[in-house]
C-alpha cells in the first residue's frame, strides 16, 4: 500500500507538471491575445508596449517563461508558497484570490455533494430494493429528469420560482458564514440543490445498478439463509460492496467540482473558483487562469487517489499494487 | 476607455419590437408610413421614443440618504483603480462625481444639459490661457482637504506629483499620459532625463502654472481627467508599482472607501489595503467627513446618498430582475434584449430606461493602401451602396444608436442635415453608388459594378458574436451590388484587434472596430486618422490615413502603386493650436474633408448609453464625461428599496 500511494504521488507531481506545460503553452504560447497589447491601453507606441512585455516577463524565451512558473509554484514567490503569481487585472496577488475562492467552492461542493449523497443513495437503494414497482419507475424518472436537466436551466428556474415569484430565499450573491450564519446557509440552499439534483440523479442510477447486482450475490443468499432479516442482510452485507464505487465516483465528482463549477457560480453569482476563471479568462488574465488550472488538476489527481486508497480499504476485494 | 460592451444576447428582434411597441401606443402609424415609407417612418417613431427618454429624471422627490446600489459584471479595471492609470469610463465616472476633485470637471450631465463643458471645481476659476495659449495658471480653492486618513488640506504640489507620476508610473503606460506630453519637462520625464516637470510651477500651495511646449486648446480637459486629481505622496510613495494605488485611493470628494479611515498611513510597512474596496467583488463608499459642500457647487454633485455600493454579479440577466424588483438601483451594463423590449413596450415603466449619446462610433474601415480600397471612387461608393438602416435594423434599432453620416459623433461635431451620401432612410442608394463606380480603375468597363480581381475575395473582418455578427450579411449584401465581394472572417474580439491593429497583416477592411471619446474635444478621436500615430502593434489608425513611405517600413505596410495614402496631420496640427469656436469650426472642417474626402471608414453606428433605473431612484442623471449614470446626481428612496 506504501509503495503504492508513493508511486500514485509521484504520478501526481507528473500528471500536474504536464498540465501546467499544456496550459502554459494554450495561454501564453498560443494566446489569442498578446497580453501586453491589451494591457498597453488604447494608443500604445511600440516602446510602451515592449515596456510592459518586458514589466510581465513576456520577454524571455518560453522555456525559461515556462521554467520560471514551475519553480516560482514549487518553491513559491514574493506572495508565498505556492507561488502563483500576481493577477495582470487586479495587480493583486493571485494566491489569496485563490484561496478565498477556493474556500467558497469547497462549500458549495461539499454542500452539495452532502445533499446528493443523501438524495442518490437513498433513492437509488430504495430503487433497487423495489425493483419494477411504481416507486422504481418514478425514481428512475426523477434520475432521468435530473441527468437531462442543464444546470443553468435549473439554477435559473430554481432562482425564478424561489426568489422571484415565491420569494423563498434570497436571490444570487455569497455571505460568508462569520457575517451572518442564515443568511450563509439560505443563500448556499439553491446551489447546493441545484448541483445535488443533478449529480443525486447519476448517483442513484449507479447505486440502483450495483445494489441490484450485489443482492444478486452468492454470499447475500447465504446471509438470507443464516436466517438474517433483510434489513441486516442490506445493511451489514449489500450496501458495503454496493456502495464503494459511490465513494471513486464521489472522490472524482469533487476534484471535478474544484474547476467546474463555473455555471453554478455564475448563475448565482459565487465569488468560486470557477466564477474566478470566468471573469480570468474575459479579463484575459492568463496567470490568474492559469492558476486555476493548477489547482484543478491538482485537487483531481490527489482526490483521485484519496478515492482510490478509500475504496481499496472499504473493499478487502480490491488490492493495490 | 468604455465599459459599456453591448449584451452578449442578440439584439436582432428588438428593433421590429420596439417598432410594433410604438405602432402599439402611438396615434399616427398608418399616416406616417404613408408618408415616409415603411421601414424609415416606424424607425424616426421610435427615435422620437429614444429621444424623449434622454436627459435628466427626476421620480418624485430627491432627497438625502439611503444606499445607492449598483452591480456590473465585473469592476472594470485597467490598472487596478489606481487613478494614474484606470482607462474605463465607468471608473472615471466613480472617481470625478464621486471620490476624486480636479482642476476642473463637469457638471455630469448630458452634452445637451451643458456636460461637455468645463466647470472649476478645485480652482477658483478657468484661466484665460496667456503666452499665446502656452501657460494656464490656476488658484486653488479653500477649505479642500484629503479625506481620511490623511486629512490635511490639499496643495498644488499633490497635483504636481499626480500629473508627474503619469510620466513616471508604469500605470499610465499607454493609458491617457499622452495628454499631459505638452506640459514643459513631461517628455524627458518619461525618457528618464528629469526627475521632475519643469513645466510645472508651484509658487505657493494654492497657484500652479502649467507651461506647455505648444498651444495646445485642449489642454484643460485634460485637467479634468482623474490622473491630475491631487494625490498624497506619504501614501502614494508606497506604491510604485503599475495599480498598486488602486486600493489606497485618498480622496477629496464627497465619497471616500469604507474603511478609509483605518488605513495606516504611520510608515509605507503599516500600509494594508482599504478594506472598503476589492476589485474582485466591488467597492463601498461612504461619506468623506473631511469633504466641506460650500468648496463644492451643487450643479457638479448633489450628492444625495449616504452609501454606495458598487457590486461584482456575473449573472447579467440577474442583474437586471435585481433592479426590476428594486433590490439595486441600477448598472453600468447594458440590459439583455428581453428587458430593453419590456420596458420600451410598457408606457407605466418605460422612463426608467434612459438612453443617452454615448460618445461611440462603430465603424467599418477601408485600408486605404490595399487594392481596391487605394481608390477613393471605391470607398464613396461603398459608403453610397451601405444600406445603413438594414445595420442599425441588426444592431436593434435606434435604441442602440443614431445612423452616423460623418467620422465624429453627432455629441462632439453636430452636423444637422448633413448627408454627403446618403439621404434618410439610409437604405443603401445603389444608383448613385454605382455612378461613383464607374469613375473607379476598378471598374474598366464602367457599368458601375467593380470587375477588376482585386475586388473579388476581399478580406472583411468582424466580430463573431452579436450585434456585430447580425451585420455581417447586410455589409455583404451592399458591396456586392457594387461588385466588391466580400470574404468574411468573423473572429473573437481579441483576435479582431490583433488582425487590425497589425499593419503587416493587411486586413483590408473591418466592421468590428469602434472608438469612444476621452473628452469632449475632437482631438481625442482624431489619433484614428493620424499619420504619425500608425504602430505596428496595437495600431488604432486602421485605414492607415498619413502613412509614409518610411513609416510603412516600419510597421511592414505596402505603399500602393497610385501612391501614398491622404494625409491630415496638418489639419489635425492646425485645429490642435486653436482655441474656443475656431477650434470647433476648424475640427467641423476637418471632420468633412475626412468624410468626404479621404473617406477611411463607412460610420456604422454613432451608439447609445442605456440605463435601467430601479424603482427607488428619485433622480437621474447622465453623465457625459463617463457615459454612464451621473452618480453625482442619482437620488434614491429607501423606503422604495427591498
Amino acid at each position: 500500500m506504501g509503495r503504492y500511494i508513493v508511486r500514485r504521488l509521484i504520478y501526481v507531481v507528473v500528471v500536474v507538471l504536464a498540465v501546467t506545460l499544456l496550459a502554459f503553452v494554450i495561454f501564453f504560447v498560443l494566446p489569442s491575445q498578446d497580453p501586453a497589447v491589451a494591457f498597453a491601453g488604447r494608443n500604445p507606441t511600440a516602446d510602451q508596449i515592449e515596456q510592459i512585455r518586458e514589466d510581465l516577463g513576456l520577454d524571455k524565451p518560453v522555456p525559461v517563461q515556462y521554467g520560471l512558473y514551475v519553480k516560482r509554484l514549487v518553491t513559491g514567490d514574493e506572495y508565498g508558497w505556492p507561488g502563483l503569481g500576481f493577477s495582470y487585472h487586479t495587480r493583486a496577488p493571485i494566491k489569496d484570490e485563490v484561496s478565498k475562492r477556493l474556500s467558497i467552492t469547497l462549500q458549495i461542493a461539499i454542500g452539495g455533494a452532502i445533499l446528493w449523497l443523501i438524495l442518490g443513495v437513498s433513492i437509488g437503494m430504495l430503487s433497487a430494493l423495489k425493483r419494477r414497482t411504481w416507486y422504481d419507475r418514478a425514481a428512475m424518472g426523477f434520475a432521468l429528469l435530473g441527468v437531462s436537466a442543464p444546470v443553468f436551466w435549473l439554477g435559473l428556474i430554481s432562482l425564478y420560482l424561489f426568489w422571484q415569484k415565491w420569494e423563498l430565499l434570497p436571490g444570487t450573491g455569497y455571505v460568508s458564514f462569520s457575517e451572518s450564519p442564515k443568511q450563509w446557509f439560505l443563500h448556499m440552499i439553491l446551489p447546493w440543490s441545484v448541483l445535488a439534483l443533478l449529480f443525486a440523479a447519476v448517483y442513484a442510477r449507479v447505486v440502483r445498478g450495483n445494489m441490484i447486482d450485489t443482492m444478486s450475490e452468492d454470499y447475500i443468499r447465504t446471509a438470507r439463509a443464516k436466517g438474517l432479516g433483510e434489513r441486516q442482510v442490506v445493511t451489514r452485507h449489500a450496501m458495503r460492496a454496493g456502495l464503494s464505487p459511490i465513494i471513486t465516483l464521489l472522490g472524482i465528482d469533487l476534484a471535478l467540482l474544484i474547476g467546474n463549477t463555473v455555471v453554478t457560480e455564475t448563475v448565482f453569482n459565487m465569488p468560486g473558483l470557477g466564477n474566478y476563471i470566468l471573469v480570468s479568462t474575459d479579463a484575459g488574465d492568463l496567470p490568474a487562469v492559469l492558476a486555476v488550472v493548477v489547482i484543478a488538476s491538482l485537487a483531481v489527481a490527489i482526490l483521485a487517489l484519496v478515492a482510490d486508497v478509500v475504496h481499496a480499504l472499504l473493499d478487502p476485494r480490491i488490492r493495490l499494487r | 476607455m468604455r465599459r459599456r460592451w453591448l449584451t452578449r444576447s442578440a439584439l436582432l428582434a428588438l428593433g421590429c419590437a420596439a417598432v410594433l411597441a410604438v405602432a402599439a401606443c402611438g396615434g399616427d402609424d398608418d399616416d406616417s408610413a404613408d408618408t415616409s415609407g415603411g421601414g424609415g417612418a416606424a424607425n424616426d417613431d421610435v427615435a422620437a421614443v429614444v429621444d424623449a427618454l434622454g436627459g435628466s429624471a427626476e421620480f418624485g422627490t430627491p432627497e438625502q440618504g439611503g444606499t445607492f446600489r449598483i452591480e456590473n459584471t465585473d469592476f472594470a479595471l485597467f490598472d487596478a483603480f489606481d487613478p494614474t492609470g484606470e482607462y474605463f469610463g465607468s471608473d472615471w465616472t466613480i472617481y470625478s462625481n464621486l471620490m476624486l476633485r480636479t482642476l476642473v470637471s463637469y457638471n455630469f450631465s448630458t452634452a445637451e444639459e451643458g456636460g461637455n463643458d468645463l466647470v472649476p471645481d478645485i480652482a477658483t476659476e478657468i484661466p484665460e490661457p496667456t503666452d499665446g495659449g502656452k501657460t494656464y495658471t490656476f488658484t486653488l480653492k479653500d477649505g479642500i482637504k484629503f479625506g481620511p486618513p490623511v486629512n490635511r488640506a490639499i496643495t498644488s504640489k499633490d497635483i504636481k506629483y499626480a500629473i508627474e507620476r503619469t510620466a513616471v508610473n508604469k500605470a499610465a503606460l499607454g493609458s491617457y499620459s499622452n495628454y499631459y506630453r505638452p506640459i514643459v519637462g513631461i517628455e524627458d520625464m518619461e525618457a528618464g532625463k528629469a526627475k521632475t516637470a519643469s513645466g510645472i510651477e508651484t509658487p505657493d500651495d494654492k497657484t500652479i502654472v502649467f507651461k506647455l511646449t505648444k498651444p495646445a486648446g485642449d489642454f484643460p480637459y485634460a485637467l479634468a481627467m482623474p490622473a491630475s486629481s491631487p494625490i498624497p505622496q506619504e501614501v502614494a510613495k508606497c506604491h510604485p508599482q503599475r495599480g498598486e494605488y488602486g486600493r489606497y485611493v485618498i480622496v477629496t470628494g464627497p465619497y471616500m472607501t469604507e474603511g478609509s479611515d483605518k488605513l495606516d498611513v504611520s510608515s509605507c510597512g503599516a500600509q494594508k489595503p482599504i478594506s472598503g474596496f476589492n476589485p474582485n467583488t466591488g467597492l463601498k463608499l461612504v461619506r468623506n467627513p473631511n469633504y466641506d459642500p460650500s468648496t463644492d457647487d451643487t450643479s457638479i454633485r448633489q450628492s444625495y446618498p449616504d452609501r454606495f455600493e458598487i457590486g461584482v454579479n456575473t449573472n447579467l440577466d440577474n442583474i437586471f430582475d435585481k433592479i426590476e424588483r428594486g433590490e439595486l438601483e441600477g448598472s453600468f451594463e447594458t440590459p439583455p434584449n428581453a428587458t430593453l423590449k419590456r420596458y420600451l413596450q410598457d408606457e407605466s415603466i418605460r422612463d426608467r430606461l434612459r438612453i443617452n449619446a454615448g460618445d461611440r462610433m462603430w465603424y467599418m474601415y477601408m485600408n486605404l493602401t490595399t487594392p481596391p480600397f487605394d481608390d477613393v471612387h471605391v470607398r464613396r461608393a461603398m459608403n453610397l451602396a451601405m444600406d445603413l438602416e438594414g445595420i442599425q435594423r441588426a444592431w436593434g434599432g435606434p435604441v442602440q444608436g443614431a445612423t452616423p453620416t460623418h467620422v465624429l459623433p453627432q455629441s462632439m461635431i453636430r452636423l444637422d442635415d448633413y448627408y454627403p451620401f446618403q439621404q434618410p432612410p439610409f437604405s443603401g442608394d445603389v444608383a448613385a453608388a454605382k455612378e461613383e463606380m464607374k469613375q473607379s480603375k476598378y471598374d474598366t468597363d464602367q457599368d458601375g459594378v467593380c470587375d477588376a480581381p482585386e475586388c473579388k475575395g476581399v478580406i472583411h473582418g468582424n466580430r463573431n458574436f452579436a450585434p456585430w455578427s447580425n451585420q455581417t450579411a447586410v455589409i455583404e449584401q451592399s458591396a456586392s451590388q457594387i461588385g466588391v465581394e466580400l470574404d468574411s472572417r468573423e473572429l473573437s474580439r481579441s483576435a479582431i484587434q490583433i488582425a487590425t491593429g497589425e499593419p503587416k497583416r493587411k486586413m483590408q477592411t473591418s466592421s468590428g472596430t469602434g472608438w469612444g471619446k476621452d473628452y469632449a474635444d475632437p482631438s481625442t478621436f482624431m489619433v484614428l486618422f493620424d499619420g504619425r500615430n500608425i504602430q505596428p502593434e496595437g495600431n488604432n489608425n486602421q485605414a492607415l490615413v498619413g502613412l509614409t513611405a518610411a513609416k510603412a517600413k516600419d510597421v511592414g505596410a505596402d505603399i500602393p502603386a497610385s501612391g501614398v495614402p491622404p494625409s491630415v496631420d496638418a489639419d489635425i496640427d492646425a485645429c490642435t493650436a486653436l482655441l474656443g469656436q475656431e477650434r470647433t469650426d476648424c475640427w467641423t472642417t476637418l471632420d468633412k474633408k475626412l468624410t468626404e474626402e479621404v473617406v477611411p471608414w463607412i460610420p456604422l453606428m454613432d451608439a447609445t448609453a442605456i440605463d435601467l433605473l430601479g424603482p427607488a431612484v428619485t433622480r437621474y442623471g447622465f453623465d457625459q464625461f463617463g457615459t454612464e449614470m451621473a452618480l453625482a446626481h442619482m437620488a434614491v428612496d429607501p423606503s422604495l428599496q427591498k
